[in-house]
């Protein structure tokens, strides 16, 4: 039987899709985040886009957050759900020996990969100082569910990066730069 | 929603419009660019096959996006089972959540792309929800 050549494909933060999804005064493009797309797609890969987690749990409208306010039993069910839905295509582009990668956004609480954003003291009425919270090496909530369920599944790591949206003063000159290294090192 | 650049606009697109098929790239316009460059943002559909836990967690995020003033539309591909659009799952789903059905347009593939690209254009720009509902919610 003649087997179809491997693919690349990136599994990517739903909102470097849908800029729509991000917290109010999160959203920094119309809808397509345009460089990582055309990134990817000038390197040859297919795109999957990955739900958001944060919207369809607490909403279009809801406030922002950071790491500790969203890592609750409930939140992490929540992500264990989408991830429970969104692995069996994951699975079935491994299994045909397709050579993976995930883009997350680093920075976010939740689709942080190789950052995330943390205060604990966050909490009660949303009256923070601007940009008070920090951000830590650690991935976020959706990030470590997922790889958690595809782990469950016996499925291998993927290699991972975040465009980094979150961090507090976004450079998108900077993200580019590295995620272009991130593609042009494997 | 100062400094914030969100378009208010999103297509449901079939899984074959992001990533085409080799060799099929040809007979369909450029779906992702000319979304983008008429500030949508894409909500992609996964392949044909049984996708139905997918398909639910989808309905839920067009939910969220109908009920606060975000304007969705599907864009399918003519020929295509249920135009690529899993219509048969997804209407059901997106009525039992309350949610209009999105208005939907159709590529022709074979056809002329640019040609196509120039309806799918058209179609995008030409939408958009009543006044009313952008002043309620586009603050």
């Amino acid at each position: 039987m003649e087997q179809n050549p491997p693919r690349k494909v990136a599994l990517i933060a739903s909102c470097l899709l849908n800029q729509n999804a991000k917290v109010c005064q999160g959203a920094h493009y119309p809808g397509v985040v345009s460089p990582v797309v055309e990134a990817l797609r000038s390197r040859g890969y297919l795109l999957q886009q990955l739900p958001c987690p944060e919207l369809a749990f607490a909403g279009v409208r809801r406030w922002w957050a950071v790491y500790e306010q969203y890592d609750t039993p409930a939140y992490r069910a929540h992500c264990r759900r989408l991830a429970q839905a969104i692995a069996p295509l994951i699975e079935q582009y491994l299994r045909q020996g397709d050579e993976l990668i995930l883009i997350g956004l680093d920075g976010s609480p939740s689709t942080g990969v190789r950052f995330t954003s943390s205060k604990p003291e966050w909490g009660g009425r949303p009256n923070r100082p601007e940009d008070d919270w920090e951000i830590v090496p650690r991935r976020g909530i959706w990030i470590e569910e997922l790889e958690a369920e595809l782990a469950r599944r016996g499925l291998p790591p993927i290699p991972a990066t975040g465009w980094a949206l979150d961090m507090g003063r976004f450079d998108e000159a900077g993200a580019r730069r590295d995620l272009e290294q991130f593609l042009d090192d494997r | 929603m100062n400094g914030d650049a969100r378009g208010w606009h999103m297509a449901l697109v079939p899984d074959t419009v992001i990533n085409p098929p080799a060799g099929a790239s040809a007979s369909l316009p450029d779906v992702l660019r000319i979304l983008e460059a008429n500030r949508y943002g894409v909500l992609q559909l996964p392949p044909m096959g049984e996708h139905s836990l997918l398909l639910a967690v989808i309905a839920d995020q067009v939910a969220e996006y109908s009920h606060h003033g975000y304007a969705v539309v599907a864009v399918g591909v003519h020929g295509l089972p249920g135009n690529g659009l899993h219509w048969r799952r997804l209407a059901p789903l997106l009525r039992h959540r309350s949610v209009a059905l999105p208005p939907r347009h159709l590529i022709r593939s074979g056809v002329d792309a640019a040609v196509e690209g120039e309806r799918l254009a058209t179609f995008l720009a030409d939408y958009d929800l009543p006044l009313a509902e952008q002043r309620r919610w586009r603050v």
